[in-house]
């Protein structure tokens, strides 16, 4: 078996296993944790809205805080809409996951993904610079943050090297031209996954919980969160 | 009127305070193990997902008042939570087995290096959490540290003697029963009706230390308009103190005993309601935290005074007269506003005054703290960040361009005085619940 073919099959299953348990994992291991529910009388109980609110309102950045330079609000909006962009948006991506689950959706145009490729790689580039030079940010970073920065900027890099043609070519033909950079592109990929669940990328799942929380807590106590 | 002679008295002691804390020597590993104990207590699903959450953005220096003023990096909120992830990361989180391997044990040298982080550099204001991106309550996390260098012996040396002195003399800066009844006396000779130890009343009043000792016209005023408004009221000897400082120091075996004096007098006289006075902690103290305390739901209902304030105002029971188009504007303390929820009442007694009413900017649950709270008032070592993060507060009320600023807080006030003292600052601090009751329609 080629390196590809291990990539597209067994590692990717391995590595997808890996996502799924360790994922369900860390959740079941807080949720077993069980909470004490609060006795005081609440001022509201609209707590579901609340909670579904402070999970949307929390996306954008809060009017009252005092600028600051170094801590850029927009840039973070930059990689994780880039983010999603490349991985849900790219013809090439979608085609693999049709192939392995018969699920697609439309693709967007390659232009616009490789622009966001490229926004997304200089606005890592711009978070790892926040990251190193901002002092409150480098006294709180930990092997973790510079780790996940890796994993999150490799499968952007790798795939950038496959992209040598018009992804209408790709999806049109059956062989792989480029075996070699491709194998690397999906491990890379699959390190990504294999990471998710151990490291900070688990914010992509903890924020809901996250949010709500305070909402429902807040919204108990009369206070908008 | 205040009497300046006693607010400088007061200083004094506070200079003085630490002084008469019991010192009890601990190993360093029993400090370590308590302090763990505590927070491993503490640690439970809804905290566990706090602990996972943080991304290390860093959003929450810039909610945060004593980083925002001195740009310390050593100040940034979620920082403070550092070792209490360590703790859950070993022990409690689910891939704990991985984690133990590359964080290490807490020692009991940064325990004692976390006590200028979660007592002298945060009030627990809560402002940090409407900036977290995830939604993490760190004021939380921060109050179960202090429980766990409490537990450790590593309270402040001021907070620990005020929480000594209310778990084994029940009194609080020597205001004990004693001194209620000769404060009620001295009111009495004024011709008031100011009842005290009614076997049955509708409404528990509760009053404090701070007015008791300094601010005796919030304490005149709150008996003046629940005479004017004609309740079935009293205060009880037997539990008047709001101020709960098992809450403020860590210590919760005291909040208990602090509440539960509270709550056994409030059911003993078949109270409905319960009046919390000027005091910003008591109220979260009472409200949201006495029925954990208790054990089970309070049979009453737990009122702030500037909450009952404008309710009262609002339906039309207390009726009071313009206090003249002056230019005021209101400061939230954090634990009435952020961390209980009275943001509306206060501003419903203010507008009904027909004063010129300023927001401050940001205001209500986004406002900024005065940098006294949660006991970092009597912090002594705390002396000079505790101005810096006042001087943010001047500014916001400056800006206001208003003449005066009201508060419902007696540790506000006594912070917003100190810090008016240091910087000769010509804004006129005011209690609402005078402001109220010299307003009173005849």
């Amino acid at each position: 078996m080629d390196w590809l073919a291990l990539a597209r099959g067994p590692l990717f299953f391995l590595s997808l296993a890996i996502f799924v348990a360790g994922i369900a994992w860390r959740l079941v291991g807080i949720i077993r944790l069980g909470a004490k529910p609060s006795l005081a009388a609440p001022r509201s109980t609209a707590t579901a809205s609340a909670a579904a609110r402070t999970v949307f309102a929390r996306m954008l950045p809060r009017p009252g805080f005092h600028p600051s330079a170094t801590l850029a609000t927009i840039n973070p909006y930059v990689y994780h809409l880039g983010l999603a962009i490349v991985a849900f948006g790219y013809l090439p991506h979608i085609d693999f996951v049709k192939r392995l689950t018969g699920a697609w959706w439309p693709a967007l145009p390659d232009w616009l993904v490789f622009l966001a490729a490229g926004a997304t790689i200089v606005s890592l580039a711009i978070a790892l610079l926040f990251r190193l030079t901002d002092p409150v940010l480098k006294l709180i970073s930990r092997g973790d943050d510079y780790f996940t920065w890796i994993v999150t900027l490799l499968p952007l890099i790798t795939g950038m090297v496959v992209i040598l043609e018009p992804s209408g070519a790709v999806h049109a033909r059956e062989a792989v031209v480029y075996p070699g950079p491709l194998a690397i592109h999906l491990l890379s990929v699959e390190l990504l996954l294999v990471w998710f669940p151990f490291g900070k990328l688990m914010h992509a799942i903890l924020f809901i919980p996250g949010r709500a929380q305070l909402g429902m807590f807040n919204e108990r106590r009369g206070v908008r969160s | 009127m205040i009497d300046y002679n006693v607010f400088r008295e007061f200083g004094a002691a506070i200079a003085h305070l630490g002084e008469t804390a019991q010192k009890t020597e601990i190993p360093d590993e029993q400090r370590v193990r308590q302090a763990k104990q505590v927070m491993l207590s503490k640690i439970d699903r809804s905290m566990a997902v706090d602990l996972e959450s943080c991304v290390k953005c860093g959003y929450c220096s810039e909610a945060c008042h004593f980083f925002v003023q001195t740009n310390e990096p050593k100040y940034v909120p979620t920082r403070k939570l550092d070792l209490l992830r360590r703790v859950y990361g070993r022990e409690v989180s689910p891939l704990r087995f991985v984690r133990r391997l590359f964080e290490a044990e807490i020692t009991a040298d940064e325990l004692r290096q976390w006590q200028e982080l979660v007592y002298d550099s945060c009030t627990e204001c809560g402002r940090c959490s409407m900036a977290c991106p995830m939604g993490i309550n760190i004021a939380r996390g921060v109050n179960v540290m202090r429980e766990a260098l409490a537990a450790a012996g590593l309270a402040p040396d001021e907070l620990a003697a005020v929480a000594q002195e209310q778990e084994q003399r029940g009194t609080v800066f020597g205001v004990g029963p004693k001194e209620l009844q000769a404060a009620i006396a001295k009111l009495r000779e004024s011709g008031l009706d100011v009842p005290l130890d009614k076997p049955k009343a509708d409404v528990l009043v509760l009053t404090t230390v701070i007015d008791i000792l300094l601010f005796q016209d919030a304490l005149l005023a709150t008996v003046k308009i629940m005479n004017h408004l004609g309740l079935n009221w009293t205060f009880r000897t037997g539990g008047f103190e709001a101020a709960n400082f098992g809450l403020l120091s860590g210590m919760e075996d005291l909040q208990r005993q602090a509440s539960r004096k509270i709550i056994d007098e409030a059911i003993t006289i078949g109270a409905k309601t319960v009046i919390v006075p000027e005091c910003g902690h008591a109220y979260p103290a009472l409200r949201w935290e006495g029925a954990a305390m208790a054990g089970k739901p309070l049979p009453f209902e737990v009122l702030a005074i500037s909450e009952f304030l404008g309710r009262e105002i609002k339906a039309g029971r207390l009726k009071v007269k313009s206090a003249g188009a002056r230019k005021l504007t209101y400061h939230d303390a954090c634990k009435l506003g952020r961390h209980g929820g009275v943001l509306d009442e206060p501003r419903e007694a203010l507008r009904a005054l027909g004063v010129d009413f300023r927001e401050t900017e940001p205001t209500a649950e986004m406002n900024w703290c005065c940098g006294g709270g949660a006991g970092v008032f009597l912090i002594n070592r705390a002396a000079g960040l505790r101005q810096k993060a006042f001087e943010l507060k001047q500014q916001q009320i400056d800006a206001t361009g208003a003449e005066s600023v009201v508060m419902s807080c007696g540790s506000c006030r006594l912070n917003f005085m100190n810090g008016q003292a240091n910087s000769r600052w010509p804004v006129k601090i005011e209690s609402l619940v005078e402001l109220v009751s010299d307003h009173l329609s005849d």
